[in-house]
């Protein structure tokens, strides 16, 4: 009985030590919401929506942008003071929202075009077959196509880095218009 | 600077980008325009990890691991968990310290850490048996390597080399960034590619700083300037290259009575669950060539990259370390604390497998062998973070390292902790 409290409390310490809460996140919102929406779906160009997002990305991206390595002027010390337990239950909170995809008209020969490029290219692998992702890989379904497109160039031209190097290796060499056919399929999965 | 074509790729039908893009040829299949070069940007990143993925392969989600980037609590780490042989100990001796990995020790006690992904290294002191972690440089790209020699540490970051003088007088002004170190990149001048660009960093007997130089792929006709271990006066001048054909090295010593380097090589990925393992290999000659990329483990052919006899010629392990381990940082025992037994042979961390259906390593292992290399055995010695029966894991081992009363500190990328195995009868 008392080995069973004791483990009892020593879960619990650990949660409150370690992970995320969506319900404290509420007091830190306002940081992300005027960019990314208070639900996590962006309805501004060229930024990310982060619901629905796998809790370990939102958790290493926000560690990157804290360090210095991934640099985004919109983002540059955004987390400088903030604390390790404000970024999980950040995390937590945008994980666990539903994503609102709103990828407008599907071009049939563009969207074709993508499919073929990502079996190509495996990113259902990582990403898993309906691209919802895991652990440090990102969700790619119905996340903003021109974020999708950006965010590929971005990763072809070394200008960005994830938690290692494998997307630069991934879309070394390919072509704008293949990113814009990648991004407009990938937005419209679900 | 080689070329990018000097790098010839798989030709997989699953072709992912990067070998398309490497191999220029099916790019150009791919689309009949030439695909536009980025302009104005650094040099592209080579073919990646998942260079070599059979088409049986095609639908397999294995990948590499989740780095954990945020603090583990002490109280959060199973230390209750971890299995040593009778007489042994572990402790937590420092956490705090997300991503830590390989470990020196400067000449008043503290201990350095590199780290992968969070870019950071640790600066582990005490102080009136206080133990803090500090974070002694920030901002770097894979600061992996560290080495301490005359005052100063070395730190290799991908392909830069940084020299901290005067590093445990001057640890608060590193690391407000009020001194700075001397950047010994240029003469060092090491190949710009970013796969398996991090690094180890030793110095050894003969008082040159050795850095290994990964194959910038998991399989392929590398460049000639990489798959190699090299050495380096100092100051960077004086470069030989000191063993060939080696995949990527994240680990190595110098024996304490021969003073011959010995390394840890992992084996490449998408070749099955069983192999080619991973090495334990001994450097007895300059030059020594170590197979990649056509011979692999105790003479394997490779299935992809060929040529007629292709283990002719190479230098064949000590000992295999088991498949897609990740054998990683390793150190001989040269302390009076362990038994007798332990003296002179070696410790080796096995960061845990990724590419491998039934997960292996995260351990330390015993490799009891002659000074020239015969009667090798591996045994574990440091288990219970892997449990078999959920393939699932909780901490990953990257270095070991002895300290002067000849207990050995074990970092743990996964917890961002350092343990401290010690013995008493």
């Amino acid at each position: 009985m008392r080995a069973t409290f004791a483990s009892l409390a020593l879960v619990c310490s650990a949660a409150l030590a370690q992970g995320g809460s969506p319900e404290r996140a509420a007091k830190t919102i306002e940081i992300c919401s005027a960019c990314h929406g208070q639900d996590g779906n962006a309805a501004v160009s060229s930024t990310p929506s982060l619901a629905a997002q796998p809790e370990t990305f939102l958790v290493s991206q926000m560690i990157l942008f804290r360090e210095g390595l991934r640099q985004v002027p919109q983002m540059a010390s955004v987390f400088a003071k903030t604390s390790e337990q404000d970024l999980l239950d950040l995390a937590a909170y945008f994980s666990k929202q539903p994503l609102k995809p709103n990828p407008g008209v599907r071009d049939a020969t563009l969207y074709d075009k993508g499919a073929a490029l990502s079996k190509r290219g495996s990113c259902g692998g990582c990403h898993l077959a309906d691209y919802r992702g895991r652990e440090q890989i990102p969700r790619l379904a119905g996340q903003r196509e021109d974020y999708l497109a950006s965010t590929m160039i971005a990763y072809r031209d070394n200008k960005r880095s994830g938690t290692d190097t494998t997307m630069a290796g991934i879309l070394y060499g390919i072509s704008d218009p293949e990113i814009r056919a990648l991004a407009h399929y990938l937005a419209h999965q679900r | 600077m080689p070329s990018r074509q000097s790098i010839y790729c798989v030709a997989s039908a699953g072709a992912l980008f990067a070998l398309s893009a490497c191999a220029s040829v099916s790019l150009k299949e791919a689309s009949p325009a030439p695909a536009p070069v980025p302009t104005a940007a650094p040099a592209p990143p080579p073919p990646a990890w998942a260079q070599g993925r059979s088409d049986s392969m095609a639908d397999s989600q294995l990948a590499p691991h989740a780095p954990v980037l945020t603090v583990t609590a002490h109280e959060k780490i199973a230390i209750d968990r971890i299995r040593v042989p009778p007489g042994f100990k572990v402790e937590v001796w420092a956490s705090g310290a997300p991503g830590a990995r390989m470990m020196t020790r400067a000449d008043n006690g503290t201990v350095f850490a590199g780290t992968r992904a969070i870019g950071r290294v640790y600066a582990i002191t005490e102080t009136s048996g206080r133990r803090e972690v500090k974070v002694f440089a920030s901002g770097l790209t894979q600061p992996n390597g560290v080495a301490f020699k005359n005052g100063s540490l070395y730190v290799a970051a991908i392909n830069q080399v940084f020299r901290y003088d005067n590093v445990e007088k001057l640890l608060d002004a590193y690391s407000s960034k009020s001194a700075h170190p001397v950047d010994m990149t240029p003469a060092f001048n090491l190949p710009t590619y970013q796969h398996h660009g991090w690094k180890f960093l030793a110095v050894g007997p003969d008082n040159k700083l050795y850095i290994p130089i990964g194959a910038p792929c998991n399989i392929c006709e590398p460049p000639a300037t990489n798959a190699q271990i090299r050495r380096y006066n100092l100051d960077g001048t004086g470069m030989e290259v000191v063993a060939l054909g080696v995949r990527n090295s994240v680990g190595f010593d110098f024996h304490p009575q021969t003073g011959e380097l010995w390394f840890t090589d992992n084996g490449r990925d998408w070749a099955g669950d069983e192999g080619p393992q991973d090495e334990l290999n001994r450097v007895s000659k300059a030059r020594e060539n170590f197979g990649f990329p056509y011979c692999h483990a105790l003479g394997i052919g490779d299935q992809d990259i060929k040529k007629a006899n292709p283990c002719e010629g190479v230098t064949l392990p000590v000992v295999l370390m088991g498949p897609h381990v990740a054998a990683l940082g390793m150190r001989f025992y040269t302390g009076d604390m362990f038994p007798p037994e332990y003296k002179n042979n070696i410790f080796v961390a096995r960061h845990g497998s990724w590419n491998r259906t039934r997960k292996s390593g995260y351990d330390v292992v015993f490799v009891s062998v002659s000074p020239d290399g015969r009667n090798a055995q591996v045994t574990p010695f440091m288990t219970g973070f892997l449990d078999t029966s959920t393939n699932t894991f909780w901490g990953r081992p990257a270095d070991v390292m002895q300290m002067p009363d000849g207990s050995m500190l074990v970092s743990d990328e996964q917890n961002g902790a350092i343990y401290r195995v010690s013995y008493s009868q």
